[in-house]
């Protein structure tokens, strides 16, 4: 088991609970959608599993070692975590923002700026400015910032989020490749539920708590996704067996 | 990018033999004489390497800054601490207080910066750390009070102070002498070699703090250390001249378009410019119509807009 979190309670103002005795664990290459309504406590449950935010009580492990006894530099070698709005005030380079994968390292590993560059298909791009992409290429830039930086855990807050389509399929894909041929593990926050359908296992969320977590078709049920959502919902699958979510009234 | 260096250098090499040999006396550095070393040894040498101090100190520190603040408008002047500083000066000047003796306005100055950096720095603490918005909304709330009561001062101050504070303030390099570049020296080194050694965390904290975080550093650790190498060398450069505008907002944006964004390449860059600037600026303000002279502030401002303005017509010089 790479990560565990056990009874983790966390509140962002003194008195009122958001997170409550929280369990989770993610083992090695797993591929884990994060699923949950807006404001369900997605991003923060991604934080305290990155050391971002600091749990009121109960235990995060990292490899069955606390997570806060990691000194900052061994613990970025171990887990990256990327924030859902991805920016740059400065022109860094394509190229410049990458190489900052290897900051955690005195002697950098075996992969160079290049490969990471080639692993997202933005060789050609190097030179250019990050202000300069559009929204795929920027969060594949960030991406290959983090294969770079060579964590066994890789935290996405909304990686999909302002992609068209077409990147959002071109991004997973990506993580799968990556996933299956360095066997890193991968907590992806999404809201969308019909990728999640396509996933091996999601944890749904709620008000910080968690409804379900195991296979789509265990867990993205017509009840506990009503419930999760507050909406009026309903599972179809099409002749292959495919689940999609239908939604039931009219706008 | 190598080509790039090797021209800064080869920039700033060239301005500094032009500062020391040219102005009202062109000075031949192979037939010294008397009085042309005490020229050169006492009078251009000394005023040569303040320039470069403060140009440095301003060129690096707003380089910082925009990192620190995310933002590509910051310059070292926007977190009140010159107007804390040339409000102390100018009281000096005013009262014409001497209680350091020759270094009383400078000491006033570095008081003044250092006072008005801790305030800030203090506005801007929240849960444990530096914030971004709080720093910069402080400075600039600071800066007008200091401003308004620096008028108030000056509105009602003799002829002669009113004359002496303003020259004080426009960035007077004139009074340059050895005796206070080891102080001004061992702030700008000291703030330089924090920024050096905290460069990496420089460029992650402009990806926000959460990526500062997930790449292995503290932000808030990160962003005071930042802060107060930024305090120090910005203070010890109003101390040793007065307010220079201009460098600290558009040097990094010069350096940037020559080396790239790298802070570990773009801070000593910038501080290599900023310091060429300065003494570029001093040599025509110095020479244009001797024996008068012109402030160098007001001659950064008038040779660098234009150029930062066209720069600015190219692609990527800025963000937006």
């Amino acid at each position: 088991m790479i990560l565990r979190l056990k009874d983790v309670c966390f509140s962002y103002e003194k008195g009122e609970g958001f997170i409550g005795d929280l369990s989770l664990s993610v083992g090695e290459g797993e591929f884990i959608g994060l699923v949950g309504a807006n404001g369900s406590g997605k991003s923060t449950i991604l934080k305290l599993c990155g050391g971002i935010l600091k749990p009121l009580s109960g235990g995060l492990l990292l490899w069955g070692k606390a997570l806060h006894t990691y000194r900052n530099r061994d613990r970025a070698k171990l887990i990256s975590y990327l924030p859902q709005t991805l920016d740059a005030s400065i022109p860094f380079t394509v190229e410049e923002l990458v190489g900052m994968g290897l900051y955690p390292y005195d002697i950098p590993p075996a992969m160079t700026t290049d490969d990471a560059l080639a692993m997202v298909g933005l060789t050609e791009k190097a030179d250019a400015h990050v202000t300069d992409l559009s929204g795929g290429e920027k969060r594949r830039t960030f991406i290959a910032m983090t294969l770079l930086q060579g964590a066994g855990l890789l935290l996405l807050d909304e990686p999909l989020a302002n992609l068209d389509i077409k990147y959002q399929i071109e991004l997973i894909r990506l993580l799968k490749k990556l996933r299956e041929e360095r066997n890193i593990s991968i907590v992806m926050a999404l809201h969308d539920i019909n990728i999640a359908m396509q996933f091996e296992k999601v944890v749904l969320i709620k008000n910080g708590s968690i409804l379900g977590s195991g296979p789509p078709g265990d867990v993205l049920t017509d009840d506990l996704i009503r419930n999760a959502f507050d909406i009026n919902v309903k599972i179809v699958r099409n002749p292959h067996g495919r689940a999609y979510i239908s939604y039931e009234d009219n706008f | 990018m190598k080509a790039g260096i090797f021209f800064i250098i080869l920039v700033f090499a060239a301005v500094i033999a032009a500062s020391l040999l040219l102005g009202p006396s062109v000075i031949n550095p192979f037939a010294l004489d008397g009085t042309t070393k005490v020229i050169l040894f006492s009078i251009r040498a000394p005023r040569v390497v303040v320039a470069v101090l403060m140009g440095a100190a301003l060129g690096a520190s707003g380089a910082i800054l925009q990192g620190i603040l995310r933002n590509p408008l910051a310059d070292p002047y926007i977190l009140g601490i010159s107007s804390g500083a040339s409000l102390a000066a100018a009281s000096g000047i005013v009262l014409g207080l001497s209680v350091f003796g020759t270094f009383t306005i400078p000491v006033l100055a570095f008081i003044g910066a250092i006072v008005t950096g801790g305030i800030v720095g203090i506005l801007g603490w929240r849960r444990g750390g530096l914030w971004p918005e709080r720093l910069l909304l402080a400075g600039v709330g600071l800066s007008f009070l200091f401003s308004a009561l620096l008028m108030l001062l000056l509105s009602l101050s003799t002829t002669e102070g009113l004359r002496r504070a303003t020259l004080w303030i426009f960035g007077d390099l004139s009074m340059s002498d050895w005796s206070i570049m080891p102080y001004g020296l061992l702030f700008v080194a000291g703030g330089m070699a924090v920024s050096l050694w905290r460069a990496k965390a420089l460029n992650a904290l402009i990806l926000g703090d959460e990526l500062t975080h997930s790449l292995g550093f503290s932000p808030h650790r990160e962003r005071f250390l930042l802060f107060v190498a930024v305090g120090l060398m910005t203070a010890a450069s109003v101390a040793l001249g007065g307010m220079i505008g201009f460098i600290g907002l558009l040097v990094p944006h010069i350096a940037r378009f020559f080396l790239g964004s790298d802070n570990r390449l773009l801070v000593p860059a910038s501080a290599v410019l900023g310091g060429a600037l300065l003494c570029v600026a001093d040599l025509i303000g110095r020479s244009l119509i001797p024996p008068m002279e012109l402030p160098a502030g007001i001659i950064t401002a008038i040779i660098g807009a234009p150029y930062f303005l066209y720069l600015l017509r190219k692609k990527n010089v800025l963000s937006f």
